[in-house]
C-alpha cells in the first residue's frame, strides 16, 4: 500500500481501509492478558504472607506491589472495553471478574474506572468533559507532579473529577459503589495499622496505590495525549517513543490505535499500528512519534 | 448511609491521619529504634505528628 495509492482515496475510503485493518485484530481472545491478570493478582496476594512472615523484606514487597498495582490496570482496561468477553456472551463473567480483581492492588473501583474511562474516550482532551484532562502537563516531571497534586483531598482532578463525571452522568449507582469501595479500602488500612501492621499496609497497598496511579496517569493519560490541545479523534492521541520501551510504557506507545479502535486487544495494537500507519497518516493522525 | 459516607469523606484527611498515619509513624519510630523526646511513647508521638499533618491537610485541602 503506497502513499501514492492512498492520496487518491477519499476520506470515506480511507476510513473503510482503517476499519478493515482494525477488524483483522478484533475478536481474538486475549489469553495473555487473562493469564497476566491472574498471575499478577496471585503475586500481590502472596506478598502479604511473605512480607508478614519476614520471608521477603518490606522494601522488596513495596517494589513488587507497586508493579502489581500498575500492571493490574491493563487487564482491567481490557475488561472496561469488553475485549475479554462482550455483554451477553458465555465468558462475560470472566470479563467482569478480571475487571474487578485486577484493580484491587490499585484500590481503584472497576465500575468507576469503566464509566469514567468511556467518558475519556468520548471526550478526549475536552476541557470540561474529559475526566482525565487534569493530567495534562507541560512536560514529564510536571506530569508526575500534576498526578500527585490531582489526588489531594480538595483537588480538581483524579477521583474528584471522576466523582463530578458520575454526577453529571447521573450514575449515582456507580458513585455509591465507588464510595463504598474506597471506604472499605481506608477501613482495611486503618484496621491493619491499628493491629500493628501499618508499615506492611503502607508498603503493600497504600504506597503502591499512589506509585501505580502516578505511573498509569503518566503513560495512559499524559504521554499519549500530550500536548492535549486537539479533540478530533485522529489528533487527540499520538504515537510516541518511550525511554522505557513499549513494555515499560505498558504498551502505550501505540495508544492512538486504541483510541481509534478500542476493541483491539492491547497485545495486537503494535501490529495494527504498523499496518494502519499509512492510512492514519493519510487521515492526518498524530503518528510522527513512531 | 449516604450521609455517613459524605461525612467520612468530608473529614477524610483527619480520619486518615489518626486512622493510618499515627500508627504508621509510631511503628516507623519503633522499628527504627528512635527514642521520642520528653519521654513520649512512640504512639503518642505518632498521634501528635499524624494529627498535626491531618489538621493542616484538613484545613488546606491538600497534603503537599
Amino acid at each position: 500500500m503506497s502513499d501514492r495509492d492512498l492520496s487518491l482515496l477519499s476520506d470515506r475510503e480511507l476510513a473503510r481501509l482503517e476499519r478493515d485493518i482494525a477488524r483483522r485484530h478484533i475478536g481474538k481472545f486475549p489469553w495473555f492478558i487473562v493469564i497476566c491478570a491472574i498471575v499478577n493478582f496471585a503475586i500481590w496476594i502472596s506478598l502479604w504472607p511473605l512480607v508478614f512472615t519476614g520471608i521477603i523484606p518490606v522494601w522488596l514487597g513495596l517494589i513488587i506491589a507497586s508493579i502489581n498495582a500498575a500492571v493490574g490496570y491493563l487487564p482491567s482496561h481490557e475488561a472496561q472495553h469488553d475485549i475479554i468477553a462482550r455483554p451477553g456472551s458465555k465468558l462475560r463473567w470472566l470479563n467482569e471478574l478480571i475487571g474487578h480483581l485486577s484493580t484491587i492492588p490499585l484500590a481503584l473501583p472497576y465500575k468507576l474506572a469503566k464509566v469514567t474511562h468511556q467518558e475519556h474516550h468520548k471526550h478526549t482532551n475536552h476541557p470540561e468533559l474529559d475526566p482525565d484532562v487534569s493530567s495534562h502537563a507541560r512536560g514529564p516531571w510536571h506530569a508526575v507532579w500534576r498526578s500527585i497534586v490531582n489526588r489531594q483531598p480538595r483537588a480538581k482532578g483524579a477521583f474528584n473529577a471522576y466523582g463530578r463525571t458520575l454526577v453529571r452522568l447521573k450514575r449515582f449507582d456507580v458513585l455509591r459503589e465507588a464510595a463504598v469501595c474506597r471506604l472499605a479500602w481506608f477501613m482495611s488500612l486503618f484496621a491493619l495499622a491499628w493491629c500493628g501492621h501499618a508499615i506492611e499496609a503502607a508498603a503493600l497497598w497504600w504506597l503502591p496505590h499512589h506509585i501505580g496511579y502516578t505511573y498509569i496517569q503518566f503513560y495512559l493519560s499524559w504521554a499519549p495525549h500530550h500536548p492535549a490541545e486537539e479533540t478530533h479523534p485522529h489528533r487527540a492521541t499520538r504515537s510516541f517513543r518511550s525511554v522505557v520501551g513499549n513494555l515499560g510504557s505498558m504498551g502505550m506507545q501505540y495508544h492512538v490505535v486504541h483510541h481509534l479502535h478500542p476493541r483491539i486487544p492491547l497485545y495486537r495494537t503494535p501490529q495494527a499500528y504498523w499496518e494502519m500507519k499509512p492510512v492514519l497518516e493519510a487521515r492526518g493522525a498524530n503518528v510522527d512519534g513512531l | 448511609m449516604i450521609q455517613i459516607v459524605q461525612v467520612v469523606f468530608r473529614f477524610g484527611p483527619l480520619l486518615f491521619a489518626f486512622g493510618f498515619l499515627a500508627p504508621l509513624t509510631a511503628q516507623i519510630i519503633k522499628s527504627a529504634g528512635w527514642t521520642p523526646p520528653f519521654g513520649l511513647s512512640s504512639l503518642t508521638t505518632g498521634l501528635i505528628i499524624g494529627g498535626l499533618l491531618g489538621v493542616v491537610a484538613q484545613a488546606r485541602g491538600r497534603w503537599i
